[in-house]
């Protein structure tokens, strides 16, 4: 009996021994997937390229961070995004590993025909992080975003995924986007989804060689560029620069941005920086039309006063506030009016008249990107300023 | 496990081979004394083989014949000389016909006196430095003691050092160790026991309690447990732990084990029994539970948010003595997805040149660091700077630089091994360092799944340990909400209401009422008063 139990004992120990190890992966065998871009296909659907990192050349070890380019784009076709992975492994001498892609890229003629093929492998892929960002290659290929070299972030994927965050702090033009926040809002009917655009600026040439990042000034670079706005999983159009402001600050992401002021005359002549906002939108249904109230209420402080102004006196600030209120609200208006001639309601607002009234929400739903365009927006804008940096006034009055 | 009990059960149907397994120890009169001196004299010397260190002293006093018996180096030449032949010596004239009776009464200045009648008592007065005085014509003899050997002198703790608290530690005399004992309890309630253990040896050994603080049933059991033990040598603490210990097959320590006096008597206040034994510093204290061995001295030294703050750190350094190698295996080749990308490029990068997998590696280093461990332990103390300098340039530099590691595994391996250092105890500390290699092995095999599944065993295991009949996690599982004064976070002494219920019976309460300091109320106060007299 004793020798009985004895032997199942060792038989379950050798169960653990000998059953291998489960998904064990050395990282040397990986290959580290940090970008893909999706393009349109020549002879299938998609062209799908791999940014892969080259760990030894981007990481400083012993042998001083590497010689050679940090990354590697390996390119590989398929009528859906799985078979191109799978074909890609034909080119690629390691695992490829899904779990850091940090930015996934859309080629604008791909996004007009529609995105909706390409989502679903990105959710239901185990090793896919949802998390990951989407940006739209705009004006150029996917290809072309992912295997251009950067020269200040050594992984250029650092470099989309680091600008965006930081443009949407300082600036507000861009906005954090990522397979979640696309998906949740493309199947909602009160809201249509936007994604950043990405250009290729100089030379395109140039992007994918050495020789770039050997120059302080690039030939080629990449550059955030304004909103893309889908409507039902394909683009419709794009929003710019001071518009696409307005959108990312109607959504409440605006954290800090900066607004040059006019005063008696001169142009330009103020600069004041918001360093907190925040957005309310609420909707109403009367007479049977939706209205929509936009309240932003936002403090700032004066970052560049270029003519002279007393800013000792409280009348002062007043009217600098007052300025400030009605600047803003143009520029929101700008955008609103701009997304409502696109018809699409990249704020959301259709899901306030939801909550609002739901039995209203009901009839209007289907329709709903048409009463949008036609909807009653009101903006309120509260403008505080809080302080004028470490002068008080400027030393244009001394020159007076 | 059927062959190591055949092992044993062939070892017990062996005779025993010593002296006094031949006698009945009920019946001493079996071998008396001879009433013959000559007699006597011969039987030393064959029994004892003319050893050199045997001193025989004859004398006469009068018409009588004596002679005196003790081991030089073992009794205190001095003591015998000037208290006990000098004055023998000097007042033959006042002894009397019954010399015997006399030579008790008037003969030695020394104290400790017995009459003796047989052998067997002889044997034991003198191996244990006693000097035996026979006199020709009586079949008794005189045992007077007069222990005095050379031992060392009381010096710091080795190794369980503290910043604050006394730098005393215990010695190889059991004596001295009671001594230090009793000078921290003045308390007539501390009691002492004393028996000898090992046939051949005959260990001092000696149990220490505080009567009615202790659990009378706890002592019992030690007493059992002790009585039980039939071994021919106890040469240190740890043959009495590994034969007294609740479960023997357990990595984790049952017994406790200090080499300060200091902490012997708080574990007596809290109810323990302490087990000294002759010949080693190391006094063990039972029952044992889990948290004891992460609480140092210094914890109760200083302040409770500091001491809580620094327990706090030994448990999480427990934790990474345990599974740090096992973390980094698991994610490394398993959870990838685990690190943050710029870290995994990291990790991925310095890995590119190594030719082994995670866990060789990690087993190469950790091995190495093992060996370079013990070598440094058992060098001699000068040989012992150079391992260490020849460690740190294979650990630290040739092994990175000729990339068998990876620079990480070096930080991985030197963290663990720091953190091992850090708790308080070392027998706990070694065996998170066993347990570390078989985590390491299902990390391997399983990732995190692994790591889980050992934590777990771990901690089922831990909970089926009893030291004494306590749990040995308690209070942590059986949870006692009353006990956490002392578990992760150490309440303030004020705080420390009760002695821990589990391990002491009777004399539960610790502190008095309102014991919390603050500072004076502000009326009727004897200072307050004083000051507005100054002023005025």
């Amino acid at each position: 009996m004793k020798k009985i139990i004895v032997l199942f004992l060792l038989l379950l120990n050798s169960m653990t021994l000998l059953s291998g190890c489960w998904n064990q992966r050395e990282m040397t065998d990986l290959a580290f997937i940090v970008a893909m871009g999706i393009d349109k296909g020549k002879n299938k659907n998609f062209d799908v390229s791999f940014q892969i990192v080259n760990p030894g050349n981007v990481s400083a070890g012993q042998n001083g961070g590497g010689q050679g380019l940090p990354i590697a784009v390996y390119k590989s076709s398929g009528d859906t995004l799985t078979e191109a992975a799978r074909n890609a492994t034909k080119k690629i001498s390691r695992q490829l590993y899904y779990s850091h892609i940090n930015v996934l890229v859309i080629s604008e003629e791909l996004a007009k025909e529609g995105v909706l093929n390409i989502i679903d492998a990105c959710e239901r892929d185990p090793g896919f992080r949802t998390t990951t960002e989407i940006v739209i290659a705009k004006d150029t290929s996917a290809e072309e975003i992912v295997s251009t070299l950067t020269i200040l972030d050594k992984l250029p994927v650092l470099k989309i995924t680091k600008e965006l965050q930081s443009t949407e702090a300082m600036l507000g033009e861009n906005l954090k986007v990522n397979v979640d926040d696309f998906v949740s809002s493309m199947i909602s009917k009160g809201k249509n989804p936007a994604l950043n655009g990405y250009k290729v600026m100089g030379k395109q040439s140039e992007a994918r060689k050495a020789s770039n990042l050997t120059v302080s000034t690039t030939e080629a670079y990449l550059k955030a560029d304004g909103l893309a706005i889908f409507n039902k999983g394909r683009l419709v159009g794009w929003i710019t620069q001071d518009k696409a402001r307005g959108v990312v600050w109607v959504l409440g992401k605006v954290k800090s941005t900066d607004i040059n002021l006019d005063w008696k005359g001169k142009k330009n002549a103020l600069n004041v920086v918001p360093i907190r906002s925040k957005t309310k939108v609420s909707a109403k249904i009367i007479n049977g039309h939706p209205v929509i109230n936009v309240t932003i209420k936002e403090e700032s402080w004066i970052s560049e006063i270029n003519t002279a102004i007393n800013i000792d006196d409280p009348r002062v600030i007043n009217q600098i506030q007052k300025k400030m209120e009605k600047t803003i609200k143009r520029q929101i208006i700008a955008s609103i009016k701009e997304a409502q001639s696109l018809k699409c309601d990249v704020f959301g607002f259709g899901e306030k008249v939801h909550i609002a009234n739901p039995k209203y929400w009901k009839k209007v739903q289907n329709n709903w990107d048409e009463h949008f365009a036609n909807a009653k927006v009101i903006v309120e804008v509260k403008s505080y300023n809080r302080r004028a940096g470490v002068r008080r006034n400027p030393f244009w009055d001394a020159l007076k | 496990m059927s062959i190591l009990s055949k092992l044993f059960k062939k070892q017990q149907k062996s005779k025993p081979d010593n002296y006094r397994q031949q006698q009945d120890p009920e019946k001493p009169e079996e071998l008396p004394i001879m009433r013959d001196y000559h007699e006597n004299i011969s039987r030393i010397k064959e029994e004892l083989g003319k050893s050199a260190d045997v001193c025989i002293r004859e004398f006469s006093l009068k018409q009588y014949k004596g002679f005196a018996l003790y081991i030089d180096g073992l009794a205190n030449n001095r003591m015998i000389s000037d208290f006990f032949m000098e004055s023998l010596l000097k007042k033959q004239e006042e002894l009397q016909s019954d010399s015997f009776q006399n030579l008790i009464d008037k003969a030695t200045s020394l104290g400790n006196i017995k009459i003796i009648k047989t052998w067997n008592e002889v044997y034991d007065g003198m191996l244990s430095g006693n000097t035996i005085l026979f006199i020709d014509g009586y079949n008794k003899a005189i045992d007077v003691e007069t222990k005095g050997w050379e031992k060392r002198a009381i010096a710091e703790p080795s190794t369980q050092l503290s910043i604050r608290g006394p730098k005393d530690s215990f010695i190889e005399t059991l004596r001295t160790n009671t001594a230090l004992i009793r000078r921290r309890i003045k308390s007539p309630n501390l009691w002492l026991e004393s028996m000898k253990i090992g046939s051949v040896t005959q260990t001092d050994v000696a149990i220490m309690y505080i009567k009615g603080i202790v659990n009378e049933k706890v002592v019992t059991e030690v007493k059992q447990r002790l009585n039980r033990i039939n071994i021919d040598s106890i040469l240190e603490s740890g043959y009495i732990e590994q034969l007294i210990e609740d479960q023997t097959w357990t990595t984790f320590p049952t017994i406790y084990h200090t080499e300060r006096p200091d902490v012997v008597t708080s574990q007596l206040l809290e109810g323990r029994v302490a087990i000294f034994v002759d010949g080693t510093p190391f006094v063990l204290t039972a029952p044992a539970v889990f948290i004891q061995f992460f609480q140092a001295p210094d914890d109760y030294y200083s302040r409770f948010d500091i001491s809580t703050g620094i327990r706090l750190l030994r448990i999480m350094s427990f934790f990474i003595a345990l599974i740090g190698p096992s973390l980094y295996i698991a994610v490394t080749t398993f959870h990838q997805e685990m690190i943050p990308t710029a870290m995994a490029i990291a990790i991925a990068a310095q890995r590119e040149n190594v030719p082994f997998p995670a866990f060789i590696e990690a087993v190469i280093m950790e091995v190495t660091f093992e060996i370079l461990r013990e070598a440094g332990l058992r060098l001699p103390r000068s040989v012992g700077q150079a391992v260490s300098i020849v460690g740190a340039l294979v650990i630290g530099q040739a092994a990175v630089q000729a990339g068998f590691v990876s620079p990480v595994m070096v930080i991985v391996v030197a963290l663990t091994a720091i953190a091992n250092f850090s708790t308080p105890s070392f027998s706990m500390a070694i065996a998170a360092r066993l347990l570390r290699f078989i985590i390491m092995l299902l990390a391997t095999f399983l990732g995190f799944y692994g790591i889980m599944l050992a934590i777990m065993f771990m901690t089922i295991h831990l909970c089926s340990l009893r030291s004494f009949g306590v749990p040995y996690m308690s209070p942590i599982a059986p949870f006692s909400f009353s006990e956490q004064q002392d578990v992760l976070v150490r309440f303030p002494i004020w705080a420390f209401k009760n002695r821990p219920p589990l391990i002491s019976k009777g004399n539960i309460k610790r502190t008095g009422q309102a014991q919390k300091p603050g500072p004076p109320k502000p009326n009727g106060n004897v200072a307050n008063g004083k000051e507005k007299g100054d002023q005025s």
